[in-house]
């Protein structure tokens, strides 16, 4: 390399005793140009190398799961949705047996969370079903019965339906629609509310209907943050082993994600309960519940 | 690593490219439709449930 460089340099001037007379002031001690094969050279790039890679694999699979599963569950969603529409069509007569995993059965809507918040929730809580949108603890109570009627969402990626549950204030309402009803709950006296609710924040217009309640339901407050091993918190009375008998049950919704965000080390829990009811009128088959104007 | 490839990579520079990018695309794709969704239940945050 040297020696071709060298050639090139002299044969570029006039005179080419010139340059071979004049010494270069400062004396080169290597050729530039490509460096000689060096392993130690070659093992620290190409490990700076495989760093930098590893540093875009995780930079893309955060793309992956904040965005790219939205993309997926979006699709899946709306598949969803359009299903229980058909369905809903065809039929009029509103039964919940005969669900299988992933089968949309209901619509929830949270309108403090504006207009456009809006979920089909379908049957069951693997990872599949949760991908489609918020999913039903299959052994609990159906929208509308009296129990628990209980389900799971997801707050990162994956569409995040419960990303913001944290936000629901007491009183708020969660509309479930069912082939035949909208059901409104509402969300319970958070923990440091119960004191002096009945003269407090329960006056207010929107929170009629809700109230602290009593007897095995003492400890069932709106708003909770559980271990993950707590399934108490999904059973008819949240919280207890009791079980009243199907007449003294109240009629629950409990909405369960993780907590905190990008976390799995504690659940956090939603309770609310039914305050009512409103029967569709088939001859309206475009009219929505007032509740579903609550929009902050 | 990535300049071995690249002199490893035949054709003159815009053929050297489209090949680079259609590499690129490709590990991208393995990633994004194979690792990530395998990877993914491996993690904390998609716990979201309780024992029934």
């Amino acid at each position: 390399m040297g020696t071709v460089e060298h050639i090139g340099r002299g044969a570029g001037r006039i005179s080419g005793d010139l340059g071979d007379l004049i010494p270069s002031p400062r004396p080169r001690a290597r050729a530039p140009g490509p460096p000689p094969k060096d392993p130690v050279r070659t093992a620290v790039r190409t490990f700076g190398e495989v760093l930098i890679t590893l540093g875009l694999v995780v930079l893309l699979f955060v793309v992956y799961e904040v965005y790219w599963t939205d993309v997926i569950s979006a699709g899946k969603q709306k598949d969803a949705t359009t299903a229980l529409d058909d369905r809903w069509n065809q039929e009029r007569e509103e039964h919940f047996d005969g669900l299988g995993e992933g089968d949309g059965f209901a619509k929830m809507y949270i309108p403090a969370f504006g207009a456009d918040y809006h979920f089909t929730i379908v049957e069951g809580t693997t990872g599949a079903s949760l991908e489609i949108g918020p999913g039903h603890y299959t052994h609990t109570a159906y929208p509308g019965q009296t129990g628990n009627f209980s389900v799971a969402g997801h707050r990162v990626g994956k569409g995040a339906p419960f990303n913001d549950i944290n936000l629901i204030n007491s009183c708020d309402a969660v509309v479930v629609e069912t082939a035949d009803n909208w059901f409104v709950y509402r969300a319970l006296p958070k923990g440091d509310e119960k004191a002096g609710w009945a003269d407090g924040k329960g006056k207010e217009a929107q929170c009629k209907g809700v109230s602290v309640l009593g007897g095995p339901y003492e400890n069932v407050v709106g708003q909770t943050i559980v271990p993950p091993t707590d399934g108490s918190v999904i059973a008819p009375v949240p919280g207890s082993d009791v079980v009243p008998s199907a007449g003294e049950q109240a009629a629950l919704m409990t909405l369960t994600t993780c907590h905190p965000r990008f976390s799995d080390k504690e659940r956090l829990i939603v309770h609310a309960v039914l305050v009512k009811q409103w029967q569709k009128d088939p001859g309206k088959p475009d009219w929505t519940p007032p509740e579903l104007k609550e929009t902050a | 690593m990535y300049g071995w490839i690249w002199n490893h990579l035949p054709g003159p520079f815009a053929v050297r490219l489209t090949l680079a990018l259609a590499m690129v695309a490709g590990v991208v794709a393995l990633l994004m439709f194979v690792v990530f969704p395998w990877a993914e239940p491996l993690l904390p945050f998609n716990n979201v449930t309780t024992p029934q």
